[in-house]
């Protein structure tokens, strides 16, 4: 498949059991269960089911996600969101109204005397 | 989100507040609710009407309008207003004791405070 | 009382811990904090506490609101909610029902918001009200199968974070399906 700004989508009533990876952008309205592995931008969406552990670039999650989610840039955990897992990413947002159980791992710069 | 004090001071330790333990600084301090514990400033202590010290005190000056059970040690001047009630010994260069104050202990006001 | 002029202002007062001192021990109060120097120890409010850029908590916190752009090394636990601003940072543990990650924020542990309708198993996510609860699992069930799955105390949520309070709320009528996978059975001998 061609690997240039294509955008993917798994559509609502899809359900996928198995690896995903890819290099373009994904966008999941359906059901993941398994690994993904991408190396832009994931967006789940407010329909979307995920049950896999996730490799991206950046995240955005609007839907549930359920899994370990290592991302080199950013993961953004929206107000629609359930996510529960634990998360290494360099930045984190979670949204007022987001529901959220695991743990984040971000670099933590603290100053010497603490 | 500053609440005037009797005095201006950084740090106000409101009514309902209940600390046991220590507090140093260098600024002054004042105490509307209870401190239990040592008291350690290089400015001032003010123990607002409301404020129960039972605590060991060393700072520069310190007013009392409240309640204080320790010893004061203070390198300036010590000043208990009237209805203040305080048990312990005061160490101080200067000591203003106001009619109404109510004080027990010893007062020792050799020049060499601190 | 004659000089004292006490100006509680405004309804809560506002406690302020200014930026040069330094608390060692336990706070507890019923009113707003601002932290923009140093605590240590223990942090007890039914209202908020901000701590300020300059502020630092090393503390376990138990509040009702935590805005948070200081420093924290500790565990905060909050009943309505937890923000860390874009110059947060904190090391520890959040249990509150709503949390905050500013863009920006630093934040390295755990945080449980309970009531999450997808857990690492299958979720039960039947009308839990949103509290911090540390089982999302139903208490045992009247007739649970005594040779039944055992790994019902391996139960995620509620081994790790000893800070969150146990909360057994009144079970929700759980579908079977559901709770099939994390239920914490009681394996009691059944007279035959």
């Amino acid at each position: 498949m061609a690997q240039s700004e294509q955008v993917g989508i798994i559509g609502k009533g899809i359900v996928i059991k198995g690896n995903l990876t890819g290099g373009g952008d994904l966008v999941i309205e359906g059901r993941v269960e398994g690994q993904i592995a991408l190396k832009n931008h994931l967006t789940i969406e407010s329909t979307g089911n995920v049950q896999a552990d996730i490799e991206a670039d950046e995240l955005t999650i609007n839907g549930e996600a359920s899994g370990n989610i290592d991302a080199s840039s950013k993961v953004a955990i929206n107000a629609s969101a359930k996510v529960a897992g634990d998360i290494k990413a360099p930045r984190v947002v979670i949204e007022d109204g987001a529901v959220f159980n695991g743990s984040i791992e971000m670099e933590v710069k603290l100053p010497e005397d603490v | 989100m500053e609440r005037e004090a009797e005095h201006m001071a950084n740090t106000v330790i409101g009514s309902s507040i209940v600390i046991d333990g220590e507090i140093s600084g260098e600024e002054d301090l004042v105490v509307q609710g209870t401190v239990k514990g040592k008291i350690s400033l290089k400015e001032s202590l003010f123990v607002e009407g409301s404020g129960i010290v039972e605590a060991d005190i060393q700072t520069q000056n310190v007013e009392v309008a409240g309640k204080v059970t320790g010893n004061i040690n203070a390198s300036q001047k010590v000043e208990l207003k009237s209805d203040c009630r305080v048990v312990g010994d005061i160490r101080a260069p200067r000591i203003l004791i106001a009619d109404g104050a109510s004080f027990k202990g010893n007062v020792d006001m050799d020049a060499k405070g601190r | 009382m004659a000089t004292n002029k006490e100006m509680t202002g405004g309804a809560a007062g506002a406690t302020v811990i200014g930026p040069t001192i330094t608390i060692n021990g336990k706070l507890s109060g019923d009113e707003d904090l601002t932290v923009r120097g140093r605590v240590e120890g223990e942090v007890t409010l039914t209202k908020t506490l901000f701590l300020e850029v300059s502020g630092v908590v090393k503390a376990n916190v138990s509040v009702k609101n935590a805005v948070i752009s200081g420093v924290v090394v500790g565990n905060v636990r909050a009943t309505e909610s937890v923000e860390l601003t874009k110059e947060g940072r904190m090391v520890g543990d959040i249990a509150a029902p709503r949390v905050i990650l500013v863009d920006g924020a630093s934040f390295r542990g755990r945080i449980e918001m309970g009531d999450a309708s997808v857990s690492r198993a299958a979720g039960d996510r039947v009308g839990r009200p949103a509290r911090v609860s540390a089982r999302p699992s139903a208490p045992p069930r009247p007739p649970p199968p005594p040779r039944a799955e055992a790994r019902g105390m391996a139960n995620s949520k509620s081994t790790v974070t000893p800070i969150l309070s146990k909360m057994e709320s009144k079970s929700p009528p759980v579908p079977p399906a559901l709770a099939a996978g994390k239920r914490k059975v009681v394996v009691r001998k059944r007279e035959r």
